[in-house]
């Protein structure tokens, strides 16, 4: 566990990235430890798109993307210690649900006794130990969701991406596992960057919050602030406000 | 019979052309079945069939551990990695799996007949006329073949789980043998099979470089090929019935594990 409570973990400058005919221009924000920031934004808005660059997937046009002061363009992937959420899970097919979630520390060389006490904890704290044996074809989705955000949390790296993370949950679930997340980031001390379409999940689970539209970022504001912020008119209409009135 | 497009004359009419297809393939196989196996027992008595069934299989074996041990890490690099000239490398690998297979053998014959063969030769590795021989020219012969078998199944795997287990700590290394290579697991057993089975039955290639010599360099076709020469029909039906065996046990077990992955990706 580190105290890096106001460092910096991920910091976008003037980040210019194309795919096909999309881009994202000019992004550019930063994340501490121990903060949480949404992004919000349609379908097709570049949310992912955004996720994949800060992790170092997609290489930018202009600008870059430091994690702890390093391009992560510069280090390799296996060094970059980000912890990546993608939307479909992306868990092992061909490993139980404790080996997913062990995955990073076995990695790691950690005794194997260590390795099982580890995941036994946190299996416990996300509700899934009785499942821990079962393969992840096996699971539904709500127990599938828990494995890949306990495999994602269990190595604590300093930055957390989540994509979508509770897209395909129950409200009650959903509620529960934000709830979930946010005390054990705050606790292993991560920053964590999380896109989503959903307005309850951002402002339930995030510090701040920023709206990207047609790859572009409209404003970050304190998650408080969401809906009595100044935003353009197509954020507005994005967030179901009324437009600005202009004298 | 229903077709599931709707009915007409053209359903009947391509059941029909499908009919004399497999007619024409399966009169061939009902001889080879029915004839060999009449044969094979008395022929199973004479050592060069045991000596021809040995080397092949033998040879099979070696070969397709050597192709494997050269295709993985090729269709590793070819799938996995961008470079100057993939492009290039991909076509002389196709290009060789459609040339005749007597083309390559004679390739191999004048490379191996070169100073460089007679070094080879010198430092007790001769390959023109030996057994050796037989082993490299079913290497040569299957290794497009089974480049592309593997290249197939690790396009078939899901990328972003070895992205995810980048971000986990995993190394290029441990990516490809914690996740790659199990998610290929299936389609690579079945590859070997196939490539295994094609080993066997190689003979373009052998017969031009180390020719058929009895109980020297005589494989299982080559032993055909010997067989029929000498107008002893028999003894050519009983290995050409092994032959047929052998690829049936092997494309069975190759479907097998199809079905096995099909079966246990509907689940993920």
């Amino acid at each position: 566990m580190c105290n890096r409570q106001q460092d910096e973990v991920l910091r976008l400058e003037n980040v210019s990235v194309r795919r096909g005919t999309f881009s994202l221009n000019q992004i550019s924000f930063s994340v501490s430890a121990g903060e949480i920031m949404a992004i919000l934004g349609r379908t097709g808005a570049g949310k992912t798109l955004l996720l994949e660059t800060a992790a170092g997937f997609c290489r930018p046009e202009a600008g870059r993307v430091l994690c702890l002061g390093e391009d992560v363009h510069k280090t390799p992937v296996h060094r970059r210690n980000i912890g990546y959420l993608y939307q479909d899970l992306s868990l092992f097919p061909h490993m139980t649900a404790a080996a997913n979630i062990g995955y990073g520390l076995a990695l790691r060389r950690l005794p194997r006794e260590e390795i099982r006490t580890r995941v036994e904890e946190i299996a416990q704290r996300f509700g899934i130990l009785r499942i821990l044996n079962q393969y992840p074809g096996t699971l539904s989705g709500g127990e599938q969701q828990r494995v890949a955000l306990a495999r994602a949390l269990m190595v604590q790296t300093p930055l957390l991406l989540l994509d979508e993370p509770f897209s395909a949950l129950d409200p009650v679930t959903r509620e529960e596992l934000c709830c979930l997340v946010r005390d054990v980031c705050q606790e292993f001390q991560c920053a964590v960057v999380l896109v989503t379409h959903d307005f309850r999940e951002a402002t339930t689970l995030a510090h701040r919050i920023g709206v990207l539209l047609d790859g572009r970022l409209r404003g970050i504001v304190p998650a408080v602030e969401l809906f009595r912020a100044d935003w353009d008119d197509e954020a507005r209409s994005f967030l179901g406000l009324k437009p600005n009135t202009r004298e | 019979m229903r077709n599931r497009s709707g009915g007409g004359w053209f359903p009947l009419f391509c059941a029909l052309l499908a009919l004399t297809a497999l007619g024409l393939v399966g009169s061939n196989v009902a001889v080879i079945a029915v004839r060999g196996f009449h044969s094979l027992p008395a022929c199973l008595t004479q050592p060069e069939v045991r000596f021809a069934l040995g080397l092949s299989v033998k040879s099979a074996c070696i070969s397709t551990a050597l192709c494997f041990l050269l295709a993985i890490p090729t269709a590793y690099t070819l799938t996995r990695s961008v470079f100057p000239g993939r492009r290039a490398a991909e076509i002389v690998l196709e290009l060789t799996m459609s040339l005749p297979y007597i083309v390559l053998g004679l390739s191999m014959l004048i490379l191996f007949s070169s100073p460089a063969g007679k070094w080879l030769k010198e430092a007790g590795f001769p390959v023109v006329f030996h057994q050796n021989g037989v082993i490299l020219a079913q290497l040569i012969v299957n290794l497009p073949f089974a480049v592309r078998l593997c290249s197939a199944a690790f396009q078939g795997a899901d990328r972003k789980l070895e992205c995810v287990a980048g971000l986990l700590g995993a190394s290029p290394a441990q990516q490809f043998l914690t996740v790659l290579l199990p998610l290929s697991r299936n389609a690579l057993i079945s590859a070997v099979i196939l490539v295994w089975s094609r080993a066997l039955g190689e003979f373009g290639a052998t017969l031009m470089l180390v020719g058929v010599t009895r109980m020297k360099t005589e494989t299982l076709p080559g032993s055909i090929y010997l067989a029929v020469s000498t107008n002893n029909l028999d003894a050519a039906l009983a290995s050409a019935f092994l032959l047929l065996v052998i690829s049936a046990l092997s494309l069975t077990a190759a479907n097998l594990l199809g079905r096995t992955g099909k079966q246990r990706s509907r689940y993920v």
